[in-house]
């Protein structure tokens, strides 16, 4: 399994991806709120959401991770 | 009949014969030993690729470390471009390239010729640390070539080649060099291998884990360069000097003045998106303003919230700053001030301008940052810029907020000239933060606290971040549009270099 890890603490502002959505590497799988910014977080791999690990407007700290990518399952 | 064992008692070889003993050595040191594991080339092919072809001379090639086998290194010089360099090239077919006492002195005497001449030195590194045959011998020899190493740093530009397993004073020496590049699933650099890590701590953990390029290059920033190949480590290796003088004061490199990039330049004036929270590529934005020609990214992927990298500018080679908003928000961490701190240092060094494009949002805040000393690495990027005393240009293309701001070749660092887009904003915090200290109370009592503060916010980003404010202070020279920016770097750039007398 691979994690979609955030890349800086921050909240999370908006969830792009849902459980079960395939998606391509480098998609934006979430918008990160940090410094003012909106800072994407996107797919490390392509594959399916396997599970959202995070509710928005939870803080995280660099390299929690936000989601799990199911490699396995990339078309 | 002559005695073999003592042939020059008997009789003195005839001219001939020297000719043949001499052809007969040659050929047996020049012998090609074929290279081991994902190694291509010997050790003076490495050489000879680096340089222009036909150019490198190696300096006592018949040094030997014992019966028959050669110095452990070669090492000599040649022109990359026509302009002198030394290159040190390890020998791994010559007991791993292991450093022992003769090819401590060897490589010792390449270092003192490039000091005492002002060239270049490049390293090419594959060597498995010191002898241990050699004993103390061995670590005099590297502690010799490290205190060279330092040396040069003031003197001559120094960069390593990673193009093998290099542990212990084979990866210390390149520490202690300006640039090093390192070709991926070939070269590392460790302490020690995972053998002995092993041993000592229990770890198991493989070379690559220990001190490959991917963890050089990305997470520890020990490495400045990944390649895919030795070819490609050559050709990174002659861009990156094409950009250099061979030596501190020596003459800058020019080249024919190149306009930026047409379609960059036309997107310049709406590049940046008006909000300030978006993120956008600062790379197109440089493309607008910097020559349309060759580019040399350093640490791409270590700290990318950062960008630093050698490009031209009205031919002038540069030294190129600029937040990259789409990293990380382009703010400055403790790993980004440690990046940007080295690469403006190594500038001043060797008198390359500087120019500063900021677009930073602040330093990060937090435990985790302030755990890694971000303090004591943000002071480390102010230091740098106030001791370069190279021409220093910068423009904020958009916000420029706090200590951050400061930290970014603001004029109170010695900018020579320093300009500010018309859309940009300099302050001590950003608006929201601004507005919720300054007006706590008033928040507080709000009936709509959220509307109160966005209106808040409006009027403290006109009246108060604007950098009309800045410029009528005279802390920003002007305030300027996008377009504007390459005429007035290339107006400065010239004033500047003529003025210091380049």
């Amino acid at each position: 399994m691979i994690y979609a890890r955030a890349d800086i603490v921050s909240n999370v502002w908006k969830l792009v991806a849902r459980e079960g959505d395939q998606v391509g590497p480098g998609d934006v799988l979430a918008v990160m709120e940090s410094m003012k910014m909106e800072i994407p977080l996107v797919a490390p791999v392509g594959g399916h959401v396997s599970k959202v690990l995070v509710e928005l407007g939870q803080i995280v700290q660099e390299g929690d991770p936000i989601m799990e990518i199911d490699e396995t399952a990339s078309a | 009949m002559s005695n073999p064992a003592h042939p020059a008692v008997v009789e003195a070889p005839a001219p001939t014969d020297q000719r043949e003993t001499l052809t007969q050595r040659r050929t047996s040191r020049f012998a090609r030993v074929e290279p081991k594991g994902k190694r291509v080339y010997t050790a003076r092919e490495r050489a000879e690729m680096l340089v222009d072809e036909g150019s490198f001379v190696e300096m006592t090639p018949m040094r030997s470390a014992g019966s028959g086998s050669g110095s452990g290194v070669v090492a000599g010089w040649g022109t990359t471009d026509g302009h002198s360099v030394v290159v040190v090239s390890h020998d791994a077919a010559v007991a791993s390239g292991a450093i022992g006492a003769v090819m401590a002195e060897s490589i010792q005497k390449a270092q003192r010729f490039a000091i005492d001449k002002g060239y270049p030195i490049v390293y090419v590194n594959d060597s498995g640390g010191a002898r241990i045959h050699d004993g103390i011998f061995a670590l005099h020899g590297c502690g010799g070539i490290f205190a060279l190493n330092i040396e040069a740093q003031s003197r001559v530009p120094q960069i390593s080649l990673i193009l093998g397993p290099c542990a212990g004073a084979a990866a210390y020496s390149p520490a202690l060099t300006d640039w090093t590049i390192m070709v991926k699933e070939q070269g590392q650099m460790f302490l020690t291998g995972p053998d002995i890590v092993k041993a000592a701590t229990g770890e198991d953990a493989s070379a690559e884990d220990i001190g490959g390029s991917a963890l050089h290059t990305k997470v520890s920033g020990v490495a400045h360069l990944e390649v895919d190949s030795e070819e490609e480590a050559f050709d990174a290796t002659r861009l990156l000097l094409s950009f250099l003088p061979t030596h501190k004061g020596g003459a800058q490199k020019r080249h024919d003045a190149v306009p930026a990039n047409p379609h960059a330049a036309a997107a310049l004036p709406t590049l940046v998106p008006e909000k300030s929270s978006i993120v956008f590529d600062m790379n197109k934005l440089l493309d607008g303003v910097l020559d349309n020609g060759a580019r040399l990214e350093l640490m791409p992927e270590h700290a990318p919230s950062i960008l630093t990298l050698f490009a031209r500018l009205d031919g002038h080679a540069v030294g190129v700053l600029a937040n990259q908003p789409n990293a990380r928000g382009g703010i400055l961490d403790s790993k980004a001030s440690v990046k940007a701190a080295r690469f403006v240092e190594f500038c001043g060094r060797f008198d390359l301008p500087v120019l500063t494009f900021v677009d930073v949002p602040g330093f990060l805040p937090g435990t985790v940052e302030e755990g890694r000393g971000v303090i004591t690495h943000g002071a480390k990027l102010l230091k740098a810029y106030v001791d370069t005393k190279s021409p220093k240009l910068t423009v904020v293309v958009r916000k420029s907020y706090g200590g951050a701001y400061i930290a970014m070749g603001s004029a109170s660092l010695g900018a020579h000239a320093n300009w500010a887009w018309s859309n940009s904003e300099i302050a001590v915090m950003g608006p929201g933060g601004a507005v919720a200290l300054l007006h706590r109370r008033a928040l507080k009592e709000a009936e709509d606290p959220t509307a109160l503060r966005d209106e808040l916010a409006a009027v403290y980003r006109e009246e108060v971040a604007r950098p009309y404010l800045a410029a009528e202070a005279g802390i920003v020279d002007d305030v300027i549009h996008p377009e504007e920016t390459r005429p007035r770097m290339v107006a400065a750039l010239r004033m500047l270099t003529h003025e210091s007398g380049r």
